[in-house]
């Protein structure tokens, strides 16, 4: 029972750490890491319950502990590796989407992912193995998409980040909007996340025409 | 899992996941028959799938969404010399992006991985892509409208 207490206490710490797309946009007491995860979660049962022949159960486990590894790597964003000291040049940098070379791509793919799994692989270590082995799979299938439901919550993540991306856009109006829709039109390609997408464009921006 | 989808597939994807199949498949015997398997001592083995064999659940999970996209499984033919100027699923596009550089391929979505350059046939941009030629605009009409201008197509 102590390996778990250690395990609950350590996950809480996402409680308290904030998301770094925010803190480089100078987002005011921007949202943690356990908020995007509760979010995230509930948005995956009830969207997946639109999908033919899904594990909601394995959704919403994918859901829970995606962001588990966190907790020792860090949050990361695209921009991390180019993001300039100064807040001026930072702030000028969010108006644009950054592009890399596809071995640069490929570079920091590698990267963040050696990273989490280290970080993942730290912080079960102590779970009976069933378990380990349990949130290491799932966690594998949302990295590499290797079940439809680890596909769908690859994608139903980033629309949590999107929605968010736009409340803070309505209340403080920033990040700037151009780099997500950019960002947005080249990575979903979801159906069902498209639409809500575009309801989520209505909401916010006001645009009836589709835009996604 | 999506069934009856057709899984469009570039010749190295299907290959891809077909070494794979087999790789569980062997990791299915050995795990029933408590031995070690062979492929182990491949140095092609991905050392993740150590874990898929420990979960007997988790590798039938796995087999069984294999063999689902073998059954809808749609390959990517190379398209004819005349079409070589035309972006169709499988083309390395690059494109200008507003004063930015990129470059996509264009593939299914079981391929698909954005942060990696290969953009979707269903995502919004790469059905945008499709049909155009070199020197084509395509306008993507974003709160900032962008163009991608197509400077250069071609296929492995």
């Amino acid at each position: 029972m102590k390996n778990f207490v250690d395990f609950f206490h350590e996950i809480g710490k996402l409680k308290g750490k904030p998301r770094r797309s925010w803190v480089i946009n100078n987002i005011k007491n921007p949202e943690s890491i356990a908020e995007h995860t509760f979010r995230a979660a509930i948005m995956a049962w009830i969207l997946s319950r639109k999908k033919k022949n899904f594990n909601i159960e394995k959704v919403l486990k994918i859901a829970l502990i995606h962001d588990l590894c966190e907790i020792y790597a860090g949050d990361t964003t695209p921009y991390d590796s180019i993001l300039p000291r100064n807040k001026k040049k930072r702030a000028e940098m969010m108006k644009t989407w950054p592009r890399f070379s596809n071995s640069e791509k490929k570079r920091i793919a590698r990267e963040k992912y050696n990273k989490e799994k280290k970080a993942l692989e730290k912080l079960i270590s102590k779970l009976p193995v069933d378990l380990k082995k349990e949130i290491k799979n799932l966690w594998l299938d949302y990295e590499k998409g290797l079940t439809a439901e680890g596909r769908f919550f690859r994608q139903m993540d980033r629309l949590e980040n999107f929605l968010q991306d736009m409340e803070y856009w309505k209340k403080y109006k920033k990040p700037p909007q151009g780099p997500w829709w950019l960002w947005a039109r080249e990575f979903f390609d979801d159906p069902i996340l498209l639409e809500i997408i575009r309801e989520m464009d209505n909401k916010f921006h006001k645009h009836k025409k589709p835009r996604i | 899992m999506a069934e009856g989808k057709k899984f469009y597939l570039t010749k190295k994807g299907l290959e891809g996941f077909k070494k794979e199949y087999e790789t569980l498949k062997d990791l299915r015997i050995a795990k029933t028959k408590g031995k070690v398997p062979k492929i182990w001592e491949s140095e092609d083995l991905n050392p993740e799938y150590l874990s898929f064999q420990e979960d007997l659940n988790f590798l039938e999970t796995r087999i069984a969404e294999l063999e689902n996209i073998f059954k809808n499984a749609c390959l990517i033919i190379h398209p004819l010399k005349k079409e070589l100027n035309v972006v169709n699923l499988g083309a390395t596009v690059r494109v200008k992006v507003g004063e930015e550089k990129d470059e996509f391929t264009i593939v299914g979505t079981l391929e698909a991985k954005p942060s990696l350059g290969k953009i979707s046939n269903e995502s919004p941009v790469g059905m945008a892509l499709l049909g155009h030629k070199v020197g084509d605009e395509v306008l993507i009409s974003s709160p900032i409208k962008t163009i991608y201008k197509i400077k250069k197509i071609k296929y492995n």
